[in-house]
């Protein structure tokens, strides 16, 4: 059995005095794609923020293996793990090919990162055609798209995406999501990926982890999530 | 004095407690009274000064620590103040009792006229605005056109009184008690003012502008107030300064003089009255301290206690005060309880 | 017709030292959203290192370049040891912990160098160039190093992935971390930057003002003015704006208000400019969520 790509073990985090997650656990292997699942406030967007140590956590976070609930964001990332953040996160006054280039920050391998470039303007050809427009004048789904590529262009082996339908027209979600499912199969990009949209999560996810108050009350493959009665009433509406 | 801030309520009141303070203070008094009589003149004339700052900080306290309305340029209204002054006394044979509300009542014209621009700025920006104030006023002063009235460089030299009704006092233990009696009043007033419903505006709109606004408190007016009342308390010690030191001239006045005043409350601490008191020990000593400490850079040593104390005292002397006083009664409060 | 093309010219000799203490002054804001009151007196103590290392025999170039490389590291060492403990605190504490730089700075150049006003060198031959009298040798001189220093600033940030990232960091440091931008850094390097900065902008101004320890207080007004006309937080604006204020001060110096109250101007021109549109001429208005 190999290690798995990450796992989570009771991870306690929150904001000062108010603690939010109570003990998280999960895990996810290389190459799946895998969805939190839960209300507003269930703790989703803070679990991600606590694997990426934007909030420190309690508990144990393990990347391929290795331990990195003590380490710092920067270094965090270098290992490899993307994160597009809640509201994009988006350098609004830099250009599209700076907030780009910036994704490509740790970067050492110039050639590759200049054919990445392509690569991505292949994937969101919308955001070749506004490279050098700054990126706050972009519409909330070109935002999105920029977000995502900017945590492509670090080339991640683990994608976390926090909403990324937030905000966005249906058409606009679908494409996304097949450019994700995309990414998945032909890169092996792991993708954990939080969502309030649950159908469309569960559609493109293999495993699903549904949170609420700060832990996991439900995990398995999406399929057996789509069909749990109790998802379906409160989080699916039918 | 009180030590209660407005907003914050005192956790454990109790006759015992108010008490305790109203004796602390008449013993403050009685001590303050008997001072001249007991030291040199020179140390009477430091202490006048002691008490001159902490009208001035007062002042200050009131609009930066309790309206948190920042001034880099309060030096300006100080240097007004002690300039009525002298030219009252000199040019127009004002009796010296009489310059004083006089600066006062001019200051807070003016502090209240500069008030009203100072409005739209917050922070850094008032900061910098007002620090620009307290720059120029000396040049202000230097200038051609005013000299005939400023004296210019050179500036004026007035006479200390003489005691009056033929007391068998000196000038100067004359003068301290003159400017106690004046620091007294000034500080009864304002701890009615804070204690009061201006107070509590003042410190609603520092805390929370939108939601005092939401309210119905014309921040506008308040704000622009305090500015006034604070520029009247430190022209009026400006002028007591300058009675006391029986000299002004633009230099007296340069950017130091606000720096220091700003130093003082932050240092005595913010949003209290006894804090003016604290910091016009400070500022009216430490600078000795300093240059016993060093001779070559004793303002290099107050700086270095000024970014000290941010580290280690941030809410000031008074602050600390409170706080270690708390601990004890927590301490003595939990030693009675656990037997 | 003679006397205001002097004015005016001596006006952008000056406006070139305003800009390069205005940009420097914009750096820091932009990075951190406070105003480096202390600027003045940093720029002040590096002239001070460059003299000392011209008096002791150092040749002027590698005494200007061995200051700047002082005067970075000065800057680096107050926002990494000091300011970035100081991030919980409040603005008036900040205010005071900056006065404490300032006085700290003036003090111990008093004492390591005197009060004294001493003459400090400057690089560029004597004798008017191209045969015109209104900019001496030295003035067009700081106003060509302006122009160089200004010009490499530009380019680093716009071209090298460094200024990209420090731009990054100073406009978004939570992003900025999630693409592995050691934020602390870039801020130590925006500090040393904006230091250097101020060194040249002193080594270019006191051959004109003589070199003492208040040199740079009169002069720290005037980039305020000049950062606050430009916009806060647009460079180009703040070296638009100390041209501008260099000019203005010359010439209502000489016409309007007199040679003593210069300083007034540059009072005015702050309230003005808070007053009447705050965000300057470039910059961006901000608007604070309720």
């Amino acid at each position: 059995m190999s290690t798995p790509l990450l796992e989570v073990v009771d991870l306690h985090a929150g904001y000062g005095l108010t603690r939010v997650l109570h003990g998280i656990s999960f895990s996810m292997e290389e190459g799946s794609i895998t969805t939190l699942l839960g209300a507003n406030g269930a703790g989703k967007t803070t679990t991600l923020r606590a694997l990426c140590a934007m909030i420190r956590p309690q508990g144990e976070v393990r990347f391929r293996g290795e331990r990195v609930d003590s380490r710092a964001t920067e270094d965090i990332v270098r290992l490899g793990i993307g994160h597009v953040p809640e509201g994009r996160g988006t350098f609004v006054h830099l250009s599209t090919e700076e907030n780009l280039r910036l994704g490509a920050y740790v970067r050492k391998d110039r050639a590759a990162v200049e054919q990445d470039f392509d690569r991505i303007y292949g994937y969101f050809p919308r955001l070749a055609e506004r490279r050098r427009q700054q990126a706050g004048t972009l519409s909330g789904g070109e935002q999105q798209m920029l977000a995502v590529s900017r945590a492509l262009m670090l080339r991640p082996r683990l994608l976390l995406l926090d909403e990324p339908s937030f905000g966005l027209a249906p058409l606009i979600v679908r494409e996304l999501f097949e450019i994700l499912r995309t990414i998945n199969q032909k890169e092996g990009v792991s993708i954990l990926l939080i969502e309030q949209n649950a159908a469309m999560a569960l559609d493109l996810a293999d495993q699903a982890y549904l949170i609420e108050t700060g832990r996991v009350v439900l995990s398995g493959s999406a399929a057996e999530v789509r069909n749990n009665d109790a998802v379906r009433a409160s989080y699916l509406g039918y | 004095m009180s030590a209660v801030a407005p907003v914050a309520a005192s956790l454990s009141p109790g006759v015992s407690r108010h008490r305790l303070q109203w004796t602390a203070l008449a013993v403050l008094l009685i001590a303050a009274c008997a001072l001249p009589f007991l030291v040199s003149n020179y140390r009477t004339f430091q202490f006048t000064l002691v008490l001159v700052y902490a009208i001035a900080l007062l002042g200050l306290n009131i609009l930066t620590g309790y309206n948190g309305q920042i001034s880099l340029g309060h030096g300006a209204f100080y240097a007004i103040g002690a300039y009525v002054a002298a030219i009252l006394m000199d040019r127009f044979g004002v009796p010296y009792w009489a310059t004083v509300p006089i600066a006062g009542a001019l200051c807070l014209v003016v502090g209240f006229l500069f008030g009203l621009p100072a409005l739209r700025l917050e922070g850094h920006y008032l900061a910098l605005a007002t620090f620009a104030l307290g720059v120029t006023m000396p040049q202000l002063l230097k200038n051609k056109a005013l000299e005939h009235w400023t004296g210019g460089v050179q500036g004026i030299v007035i006479v200390k009184p003489d005691a009056p009704f033929g007391l068998k006092l000196s000038p100067d233990q004359w003068l301290y008690l003159f400017t106690l009696a004046i620091t007294v009043l000034m500080f009864v007033v304002g701890w009615n003012l804070i204690r009061g419903r201006v107070g509590r505006a003042l410190v609603a709109i520092r805390d929370h502008p939108i939601a005092a606004s939401a309210m119905g408190i014309d921040t506008a007016r308040y704000k622009s107030l305090a500015f006034g009342i604070s520029a009247m308390y430190t022209g009026v010690a400006g002028s007591l300064g300058a009675i006391a030191i029986q000299f002004v001239a633009p230099d007296s006045f340069v950017i130091g003089l606000s720096i220091g005043l700003l130093t003082g409350i932050v240092i005595g601490g913010l949003a209290s009255i006894p804090g003016a008191l604290f910091g016009a020990f400070f500022i009216q000593f430490i600078p000795n301290i300093a240059d016993q400490i060093s001779k070559a850079a004793p303002w290099a040593i107050y700086g270095i206690f000024l970014i000290g104390f941010m580290f280690l005292m941030p809410m000031g002397i008074n602050g600390a005060i409170r706080l270690g006083w708390a601990r004890l009664r927590h301490r003595l409060s939990a030693q009675r309880k656990g037997g | 017709m003679e006397a205001f093309l002097h004015q005016l010219l001596g006006g952008l000799a000056t406006g070139g030292i305003y800009a390069s203490v205005a940009l420097a002054l914009v750096m820091i804001h932009q990075a951190t959203h406070l105003l480096n009151f202390a600027q003045g007196e940093m720029a002040m103590f590096s002239t001070y290192i460059a003299w000392a290392l011209i008096n002791a025999g150092v040749p002027y170039w590698a005494a200007f370049f061995l200051t700047i490389a002082f005067a970075f590291l000065l800057g680096l060492a107050i926002q990494h040891f000091l300011m970035r403990n100081l991030r919980s605190t409040s603005v008036l504490q900040l205010v005071i912990v900056f006065i404490g730089l300032i006085v700290i700075f003036n003090s111990v150049a008093g004492w390591i160098f005197t009060y004294t006003i001493k003459d400090f060198p400057s690089p560029f031959p004597k004798g008017y160039l191209f045969g015109q009298k209104y900019l001496s040798p030295h003035e067009l001189g700081a106003i060509g190093v302006t122009m160089v220093v200004l010009t490499l600033l530009w380019a680093f940030f716009r071209f090298t992935s460094l200024g990209l990232a420090m731009r990054a960091a100073a406009q978004n440091p939570v992003s900025s971390r999630l693409v592995g931008i050691r934020v602390a850094w870039m801020l130590a390097l925006g500090w040393g930057l904006a230091a250097a900065i101020g060194a040249v902008a002193g080594m270019m101004v006191a051959p004109i003002v003589y070199l003492d320890p208040n040199m740079m207080a009169g002069i720290l007004l005037y980039a305020f003015a000049a950062a606050l006309i430009g916009g806060i937080d647009s460079p180009g604006g703040a070296v638009v704006g100390g041209f501008l204020v260099g000019v203005l001060e010359n010439l209502l110096g000489a016409y309007v208000v007199g040679n003593e109250l210069k300083l007034g101007v540059a009072l005015v021109l702050i309230i003005g400019v808070l007053l009447v549109k705050p965000s300057g001429l470039f910059g961006s208005v901000q608007v604070t969520r309720v």
